[in-house]
Order: structure tokens, then C-alpha cells, then sequence
């Protein structure tokens, strides 16, 4: 029995260090590679801690098999006798493993420091690649304005996206907090520039949701009441998954959309796209009238 | 319904749509069902190059073709391995027993797309619109408004005239873009195929429900329990006897099944004809610019006596007129039972406030410009171009409205959500809300 227990330990994190070395080749990771410079950043630091744990995880495991197996290896009826070591009260080791797992948390709490705060720390903010981003796209704004793109209202369950719509000289408006009368909307389909940062502001009809962006690394809550701002840069021009991250009722499964990064040309023309399906009006494209 | 009675109505439903789980593909409803009809070019071996009616959708591996006639007719179908869609070749799994006359008539996938529907149904939309599509999923007790019951055949937000049923078209886009202010979402991440195998099944069990229903109509007339009760009361009728005489009928070609023929016929044309062209709506006027003087002439109209439009969605359009507090009458002529107004399948309904900015069949102006003109199909809400309209000719005096009008009222519906005036005064100017004056908004993401 003694050497059921030894071997017992010993193969539950064998188990788990065979199961993450074979987790990435059987899909069971992340969505691939990051794609945005904050998400490389933020699986750098996964994968910092993830290594500290893996060391902690393999030594203390092997310390507890290492052990186990002594101990059954001395109690053989064939083995040397030999005299018991008490080490319960012992003040060295105490303090080494105190010190040391406080040094490694210390150590991980100021390294993510910096992820943290540019994410979220007022100073960090890419104001000024936001604001160049937005004259790309020819948006007339002024300093009062917002510097959303689009926003983006959760509800049972699909994503409802808003849009501002053009002015008469062709430049976009900038996106009003309250509905408009030219506002252009879309569901489940959301398009904004890629390789820059830009924003959308978040907000939920109904329950709480969670807007997704596996790929980018980007998840927030959307709160009843709060309309929460999000900036996020696509690295690539392609399309994403945009999920609900959220158990928001019985189609939360359903809350699947796409988010597409594009070109700010693309974008632009996508904005265009949604403005002509709104006012289609089924008179120009077919001359010939209807009978009754 | 008699027991008998009851018996005729599921083998006739049994005989032309099989269950929802086994559904007979029956040539005549108007169903895109196969993934492609066509006939045979030349065939012989393996080889088999067939001409297609257009359009058709991708022909996968593993496709069956199924022989409708010539000398195949009735032999086992084959299969095809490869398909080549630039010169509609098939490569078949197994060679030809025999080579097909050229002309021979055939379909590729026999009830795929209805199938494919099925199974497409069975995952995103059964929960709510039940396995027959009564609207009467396991979920829909908890949601308000009801999911839609299919089996009348009547969808309520078409762009297709009154008279008509809804068109491909229509179905497609409330499952791409859902239903806004319903729990009805978008499905806008299915395939092209995966739509267009779910409208075509919908349609498959409005076809079946409605059938269903008008059979239940046909015999309930005198074979339900309780006409049969009523005949045999003064004792000239005994039970017997009529079930005689039901089953004679039922044997009888020129009774009952001319009868089923005929409901059939007629439905399948209904549906054939709301797909045409000329049962859209269609304006003979672009639309009218949006504008202040659009805006006042829409309200002018809104509030009009004889256009009915404020006693329903009342004078400032927060949807409570007169009438949500009358009692209107259902379809039986009979008082609906609480105050206000009943859509066709029995549920209360509001009309609709319109200081939302929600349009559940869809914001774009065409959209409105349907509901106004064509109704809303299986509600209170009348179809202005059977009672009120003079297309386009402002100098026909029999009528209230032109296309114009239409667009003004369009116009006035799209600025309501913007006004910030009570009824009764004018319309204010629809300027953009002022930026927010709280220049630390747009930095909260650095908090
Ligand atoms: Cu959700």
C-alpha cells in the first residue's frame, strides 16, 4: 500500500506536465498567436507566471514523491534502521518558505504593473495614435467629442453596433453619445480600422454581458447603466470572433458576431456600404413600377 | 374532431408532408427543396454531364441522383463522387448500369435542403418556434412577445403587398438581422446555404401548418364532435350515418381530396406568387428628403382624422391611442376579451411607441415604407394602399394619400425618437445632440 501512495503522487503531475506539453498541438490553447501588441503582452506575462508555476508545481511535486518514496523505501523489512528526522517547528525552514514564494509574488506584482497600466492607467492611454488613427479616417471631431468609433450594446443576444453617420462634405461625424438621426447600425458585424488603436464604447440593453475578443486578448463586462469604453488594436486586417463571455440567458450561445480590421479605406467604404442599405428606397436600381 | 375525421386529416398530412423528422419532398409546393433539378447531356460509365436549371447551390460529394425519368426511371439512384461546377460534369461513384437518354430528367440531392433545414432548425430555432413551428418551443413560455406561431402562413414583416404572403427575401432577413426590441436575434454568421436551407424549411412548415389548418376548417365543418352532436340531436341523423357518409366523401374523387387538391393548389400559388417580382412593394416615388417641412407634413398626415394613425399609436406616438383602451372585435366578429387590440393568433398587442427608434421589420426607409403601404400581416395595422392610397397622382380625388405621403409619414415616424416636443406643437429641427460637455468622458478608459 505504502508504495500505491508513492506512485499515486508521483502520477498526478506527471499526468499534468504531459497534458500542457501536448495541450497546444491538440487545440486545447489559446486561439493562436495574439493579435494585438497589448495581447503579446498580456501572454507574455501568462507565460512568465505560467513558467514560475510549472517550477513550483514540478519541484514541490517531486519533493512530495521524492519523499514518499523514502519513506516506504525505509520502512523494507531489508532496509538499514535508521532514526526518524523531526523537522516540524524548524525556524529556517519556516522562514525559506515564506520568503521565497513572497519574493516571486512580489516579483510578478511589479512586473504586471506595466501591462496593467497600459491598458488602463490614464497616462498610458494611446491618445494621440487614437487621434491620428481618427483623422485617417477623415472623422471631424473636436476635443469635446468622443474618441469612440463605434458603439457597441450588448443585448438577448446579439451585439447591436452604431455607427455615426457622414456629414454632407463626406468626412464622418464623430459618434454622439444619444442616438442620431444619421447614425448607420449593423448587428453582430463589427468593422474598424486595423493596426491602430481606436474605440468603441460598450454598453448593455438588458442583463449583463461580456464583450470577447479571444484573439486580441480583450475581455469586459458590459454593466446595466454604464457605457464603458474599450480601445483595442487589431494587428492584422482580417476577421476575428467577437463573443459573450457571459452566462446571459438561454441563447447566450447564440451572442456569436464577427469583428473585422480593416483598412481605413475598407472601413470607410464598409460605413458607406451600410449608409446605401439604409436608404435604400427601391426605387433607383429597378425603374420599372409595380402593379397592385 | 371525430375520431375518424381526425384519422383522414393526418394521413393526408402524413401522405403529401411525412413528420418533421421525415418530411416528404412534394413536388408541388413551390419549395426550392432539391439542391439542383436538371437534365441529363450525356451519360455513359462513370461519366455524367447534366445541363442544371439555374441557380443552384454547390453539389457536394456524395450527392445522390435520383432518375425522374426516360429509361431510368425507377432503377436506384447513383451517387456522385466529384463534381465539376464549370462544366456541370459529375464523376459517380459506381459506373452506369446502363446509359440514360439525353433529355432524362434528374435531381441532384433530393430533399437535401429541406433536410439540411431541419437540422439547422432543430439547433438555433426550435427552442422557440416548436418542432411543428407553433411558436410553442420549450422556451417560449418565458419570452414576450410570443414567438412567431408559422402555421397560419402569415409573417409579419414583409416587403411584399398586403394580399401576398412573405417572400424569400423577407425570411432571410429577419434570420440574418433578427428582430429588434424580440428576443429573436441575428443570425447573421450562418452560410449563405445554412440561411437559405432554414427559410425553405420555415416555409415547408408554414405550407404544412396551414394546410393543417384549413383542413381542420374543411372537415370541422361537419365532422368535429360538436357538429356532429348538433346533426344527431333532432334524431334525423344517427352517428353511424354520418360517419358513412364521411367516409363516401372520402372516397369520392371529386369530394374531399378535390377538395385537399384544391387547398394545396391555392396555397402553392399564394406562395409562388408573393416570390415574383411584382408583388413587392415597390414606390413609384424615390424617397422624399428628410426634412423640416417633410417632417411637418408627415405629422399633419400622422394626426389626420381619417388616416386613424393616433388613435392607435396615439397623438405623440408613445403608442397608447384610443383604441388600446376599446374593444375591438377578432376575427370571428366576436369581442376580443380584454381591452385593446388582438393580432390573427390571439395575443394582446401594443401598438408600437415610436419614441424607440425600434423598428422591428427593419430601419431602413423601405422598411417603413412597407408597413405603411402594405400593413403589418396578422395585426391591426392596416395596409394604407388597399384603402387609402392614389399612387402618385396627387389630382386622383377618390383618395387620401400618395406615395409622397407615404414618405412624409416615413419621414415623421424617423424623426420621432429625436423630438423633444410634446403633441400638438411643431416638430423641432433635428439637430445632433451636443458632444458631451464633460470633457473627462472621453477619457475614462484611463481610469
Ligand atoms: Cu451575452
Amino acid at each position: 500500500m505504502k508504495w500505491f501512495w508513492c506512485l499515486f503522487f508521483a502520477f498526478w503531475p506527471t499526468l499534468t506536465v504531459a497534458l500542457c506539453l501536448a495541450s497546444p498541438g491538440l487545440g486545447w490553447w489559446f486561439p493562436g498567436e495574439a493579435a494585438s501588441p497589448l495581447g503579446q503582452r498580456i501572454d507574455d506575462l501568462f507565460y512568465l507566471i505560467l513558467i514560475i508555476c510549472t517550477i513550483a508545481f514540478i519541484g514541490t511535486q517531486a519533493g512530495l514523491a521524492y519523499v514518499l518514496f523514502r519513506g516506504a523505501y525505509d520502512t523494507e523489512p531489508e532496509a538499514v534502521t535508521k532514526k526518524a528526522w523531526h523537522s516540524h517547528g524548524s525556524h529556517e525552514l519556516e522562514v525559506i518558505w515564506s520568503v521565497i514564494p513572497a519574493i516571486v509574488l512580489l516579483f510578478i506584482a511589479f512586473y504586471q504593473m506595466d501591462v496593467w497600466a497600459e491598458y488602463r492607467v490614464k497616462s498610458a492611454f494611446p491618445r494621440d495614435k487614437m487621434e491620428t488613427a481618427l483623422k485617417r479616417v477623415n472623422q471631424k471631431r473636436t476635443t469635446k467629442d468622443s474618441l469612440a468609433l463605434a458603439e457597441v450594446t450588448a443585448r438577448q443576444f446579439e451585439w447591436l453596433i452604431r455607427y455615426p453617420g457622414f456629414n454632407d462634405d463626406g468626412t464622418l461625424k464623430p459618434l454622439m453619445k444619444d442616438p442620431q438621426p444619421t447614425d448607420l447600425y449593423a448587428v453582430n458585424d463589427l468593422h474598424l480600422p486595423a493596426s491602430a488603436p481606436v474605440m468603441i464604447n460598450l454598453r448593455t440593453m438588458d442583463v449583463q454581458h461580456s464583450f470577447f475578443l479571444p484573439e486580441l486578448r480583450i475581455k469586459q463586462d458590459a454593466v446595466p447603466g454604464l457605457t464603458i469604453p474599450i480601445w483595442l488594436e487589431a494587428n492584422k486586417q482580417q476577421t476575428y470572433q467577437l463573443l459573450c463571455a457571459e452566462l446571459c440567458g438561454w441563447g447566450h450561445y447564440k451572442m456569436k458576431a464577427r469583428f473585422v480590421a480593416e483598412s481605413d479605406e475598407n472601413f470607410i467604404e464598409y460605413l458607406r456600404q451600410l449608409e446605401r442599405e439604409q436608404n435604400e428606397d427601391r426605387v433607383d436600381d429597378e425603374p420599372e413600377p409595380s402593379d397592385e | 374532431m371525430s375520431p375518424y375525421a381526425q384519422d383522414y386529416l393526418d394521413k393526408v398530412l402524413l401522405t403529401y408532408f411525412g413528420e418533421p423528422t421525415e418530411m416528404v419532398a412534394w413536388d408541388k409546393l413551390p419549395l426550392n427543396m432539391h439542391y439542383a433539378q436538371g437534365t441529363v447531356q450525356d451519360g455513359s460509365g462513370r461519366q455524367l454531364s447534366l445541363e442544371l436549371s439555374e441557380p443552384h447551390t454547390a453539389i457536394p460529394e456524395g450527392t445522390e441522383v435520383l432518375w425522374m425519368g426516360g429509361n431510368l426511371a425507377g432503377q436506384p439512384s447513383s451517387w456522385i463522387k466529384t463534381w465539376n461546377e464549370e462544366k456541370h460534369l459529375a464523376t459517380l461513384e459506381m459506373p452506369l448500369a446502363s446509359n440514360p437518354d439525353e433529355g432524362t430528367p434528374v435531381i441532384l440531392g433530393p430533399g437535401e435542403i429541406l433536410a439540411d433545414g431541419r437540422m439547422l432548425y432543430a439547433e438555433h430555432c426550435q427552442h422557440c418556434h416548436g418542432v411543428t413551428g407553433d411558436g410553442m418551443g420549450p422556451t417560449a413560455p418565458y419570452l414576450n412577445p410570443k414567438p412567431r406561431d408559422y402555421r397560419r402562413g402569415i409573417f409579419k414583416f414583409t416587403t411584399t403587398q398586403s394580399s401576398k404572403k412573405a417572400s424569400r427575401h423577407d425570411l432571410k432577413n429577419v434570420i440574418e438581422n433578427g428582430v429588434p426590441g424580440t428576443y429573436m436575434p441575428s443570425f447573421k454568421l450562418l452560410t449563405e446555404e445554412e440561411s437559405t436551407a432554414i427559410t425553405e424549411y420555415v416555409m415547408w412548415l408554414a405550407m404544412r401548418g396551414e394546410v393543417e389548418y384549413q383542413l381542420i376548417r374543411l372537415l370541422g365543418d361537419g365532422y368535429s364532435l360538436e357538429a356532429i352532436a348538433d346533426r344527431t340531436e333532432d334524431g334525423s341523423e344517427t352517428a353511424t350515418e354520418i360517419q358513412n357518409e364521411f367516409l363516401e366523401s372520402v372516397n369520392d374523387p371529386d369530394s374531399f381530396p378535390a377538395e385537399v387538391d384544391s387547398i394545396v393548389s391555392r396555397l402553392a400559388n399564394d406562395w409562388e406568387s408573393s416570390q415574383e417580382e411584382a408583388s413587392e412593394v415597390r414606390p413609384l416615388t424615390p424617397r422624399v428628403p428628410y426634412s423640416k417641412e417633410s417632417i411637418a407634413k408627415g405629422r399633419a398626415l400622422y394626426l389626420k382624422d381619417s388616416l386613424k394613425c393616433a388613435q392607435c399609436h396615439g397623438e405623440a406616438g408613445f403608442g397608447d391611442g384610443s383604441q388600446t383602451l376599446a374593444v375591438s372585435k377578432d376575427e370571428a366578429g366576436q369581442d376580443n376579451v380584454g381591452l385593446g387590440l388582438y393580432d390573427t393568433w390571439g395575443n394582446h398587442v401594443k401598438p408600437r411607441n415610436l419614441h424607440t427608434g425600434i423598428y422591428r421589420g427593419g430601419r431602413r426607409p423601405i422598411d417603413l415604407y412597407s408597413r405603411l403601404y402594405a400593413g403589418i400581416k396578422g395585426t391591426p395595422m392596416p395596409a394604407f394602399s388597399t384603402t387609402l392610397l392614389r399612387r402618385s397622382n396627387p389630382e386622383d380625388p377618390n383618395s387620401e394619400m400618395t406615395d409622397e405621403d407615404i414618405w412624409h409619414l416615413v419621414n415623421y415616424i424617423y424623426s420621432v425618437p429625436f423630438e423633444d416636443v410634446q403633441a400638438g406643437s411643431e416638430s423641432q429641427a433635428v439637430d445632433p445632440a451636443p458632444a458631451s460637455d464633460d470633457p473627462t468622458e472621453n477619457e475614462v478608459a484611463a481610469k
